[in-house]
């Protein structure tokens, strides 16, 4: 479970007179459930998605996952955690267009201990399992759900417990939309934490959870299923 | 860790900008090398090519004239060393040989160098085709001249091509001399006695006694520019070269003009070579700047290596290594280049020479390389730390 406590967190340069970019004094999101965090532009969607990630360390408080206090660990602790535990969709699928899908998927191996035989195997597993085929032709030239799908597969390859996604249907049609609305909640079907900013009304009803912001503050925590 | 798929992936990105800054690289490091290699070359060249030459005797004037119109054919207007004196030195008994070197005219635009057999035999070893001169109006061929064995040459004033500046007679092509790697390659050698009968001259024989080559009878020796002495010993080399420093004759060593040559050259080349190496700092600085841009635009892309769970670490090795890799590329490349202009310029400087321009690279060449590499392995670390401390939200957004 990601617990949050006491969270507060302001940006450097700002004032200190002026509100905090988030202020959440307790958050828990639970395994085996797709949250999905949603609120007006400027709301804190994204900094509480990096704050829950451990991109950012907020100026004060607690993020725990299991025992361990995401806050209070060192910027390459919070890589390393990240490396193991988190997986990250983004928007724009963020792909090096350079490389294949599979090459893409397997990325991470470059920068962690885990071998590369195994990680390769796993990669072409789910890029089976979410039907892109694995040719040596640039990612690039691949269509924008395939890319999306390459982009998810890279998230799982280390088959994290946790799953973060920032807008992951924003440039994805309706079609596309709704098949990853449905590999998000079986992922957490499986067990995961899968957490989401989105305004996309596929995603939020899809979702077991929905948290909204409003000036970096919660202001409603609804159980939509 | 493993930073290169993900700097080939950049690489692969802005291809012809980045081919772009190696040809820049590559360009400034050949100027470099080039410019080392060439000059060393030249020094080895026209140092090999004075081998033979061990001790000049001429009359007093410029030694450097006197090395050059000797060594390296490039007849000047000298004294003469008179026939009396060249009879001396012939009867040295401290030398294997003494060889007058006459010059001046020239056949089918080739300059004719008259000397004796010995001294073609000492210079070339012998000949490739045909026979060695056996008569006066018998000539030799050096290794680079565009003529035929058999054919009769016209022997004229150096630089004159008229009817009237022609001397009487023909030369017939008897042979060519196996290759020297000298300036006498390119030369057309001939006994000397042609160039002092066809300039109205005693032969250095009896009347009547067309004999070539020593031993001459001193009374018939006419004066000749140069005389080329090889001492049977270092001692006597030097004993000869002060015996004959007087009023009348200069004698010097074709290796101790070449060290003053090269001395002089020397602090030009300490100059060419640092002038090369910042060159190629300055274009090195240039295109960092230009890298530096380029990695801004991956920002993302590095704010997402990030977000997968790369440290800052692995982040500055994919930076530092992209911007390494491009000095690298061009700077082996550029060695490579310089290597090859350098040949071409032998080629050509061999050719209308005819010495041997040998080009080598040495460790002179690699340390520049590797003094380049290592700049631009350090400068390389600005663009990484700027990455490197690039906030990676900032990144994402």
């Amino acid at each position: 479970m990601l617990q949050l406590n006491a969270v507060e967190h302001r940006f450097e340069g700002r004032s200190a007179k002026a509100p905090p970019a988030l202020n959440i004094p307790s958050l828990s999101l639970k395994a085996r459930q797709l949250t999905v965090i949603r609120g007006p532009s400027g709301s804190g969607k994204t900094t509480l998605l990096y704050v829950l990630s451990g991109l950012i360390r907020p100026t004060s408080g607690e993020v725990r996952w299991d025992n361990v206090d995401i806050a209070g660990l060192g910027e390459g602790a919070r890589d390393r955690w990240r490396r193991r535990s988190a997986g990250f969709v983004f928007q724009n699928f963020n792909l090096i267009d350079e490389m294949s899908p599979l090459g893409n998927v397997t990325l991470a191996a470059y920068f962690s201990a885990f071998s590369d035989r195994g990680v390769r195997a796993r990669g072409k597993s789910l890029l089976e399992q979410f039907g892109v085929a694995d040719e040596a032709r640039h990612v690039s030239s691949y269509s924008r759900g395939e890319q999306q799908r390459v982009a998810l597969a890279r998230a799982l390859v280390f088959d994290p417990p946790i799953l973060f996604a920032d807008e992951p249907t924003a440039s994805l049609d309706e079609a596309n939309s709704a098949e990853l609305c449905q590999s998000f909640k079986r992922l957490a079907g499986e067990g995961r934490t899968v957490v989401a900013v989105s305004h996309d009304p596929l995603l939020i009803d899809a979702a077991d959870r929905v948290v909204t912001l409003d000036h970096g503050r919660l202001v409603e925590r609804e159980l939509v299923a | 860790m493993n930073p290169f798929p993900v700097v080939l992936s950049l690489l692969n990105r802005n291809r012809v900008t980045l081919i772009f800054f190696v040809v820049l690289i590559t360009f400034a490091v050949g100027l470099g090398i080039a410019i080392t290699t060439q000059e060393r070359a030249v020094r080895q060249g026209s140092a090999r090519a004075a081998d033979k030459f061990d001790l000049v005797i001429g009359s007093p004037g410029s030694p450097f004239d006197l090395v050059l119109a000797s060594v390296y054919a490039r007849p000047a207007a000298m004294g003469l060393v008179d026939g009396a004196m060249l009879g001396q030195i012939m009867a040295e008994e401290s030398i294997d040989f003494a060889a007058p070197i006459a010059f001046g005219d020239s056949a089918s635009g080739y300059p004719i160098m008259g000397t004796t057999p010995q001294f073609v035999e000492h210079l070339s070893g012998g000949v490739a085709e045909g026979r060695l001169f056996a008569a006066a109006f018998e000539a030799v061929l050096g290794a680079n001249v565009r003529l035929d064995l058999g054919e009769r040459l016209h022997a004229a004033h150096d630089g004159f091509d008229s009817e009237e500046m022609l001397h009487e007679g023909t030369i017939e092509v008897v042979g060519r001399m196996a290759r020297t790697h000298s300036a006498w390659d390119n030369v057309v050698v001939v006994p000397v006695e042609q160039v002092w009968v066809s300039h109205g001259l005693p032969s250095g024989h009896a009347p009547g006694d067309e004999r070539i080559g020593p031993p001459f009878v001193t009374d018939q020796l006419p004066g000749v520019p140069a005389i080329v002495v090889k001492p049977s010993t270092v001692p006597a080399a030097y004993g000869l070269r002060n015996a004959y420093r007087t009023d009348s004759t200069q004698a010097i060593f074709p290796a101790e003009i070449l060290v003053q040559l090269y001395a002089l050259l020397g602090d030009a080349r300490a100059i060419m070579s640092f002038l090369a190496l910042a060159t190629q700092v300055l274009v090195v600085a240039a295109i960092l700047s230009g890298v530096m841009i380029i990695l801004q635009l991956y920002r993302t892309r590095f704010a997402v290596l990030r977000a997968l769970g790369a440290t800052a670490g692995y982040v500055f090795l994919v930076a530092w290594s992209y911007v390494a890799l491009l000095i690298l590329a061009g700077a082996v490349l550029g060695l490579g280049l310089g290597a090859g202009v350098s040949w071409a310029v032998s080629g050509y400087l061999e050719a209308q020479s005819g010495i041997a321009i040998p080009v080598t690279i040495s460790w002179q060449e690699v340390q520049l390389v590797l003094m380049l590499v290592g700049a631009g392995a350090a400068l390389a670390v600005l663009p990484a730390i700027a990455i490197y401390r690039q906030p990676v939200v900032e990144g994402l957004r």
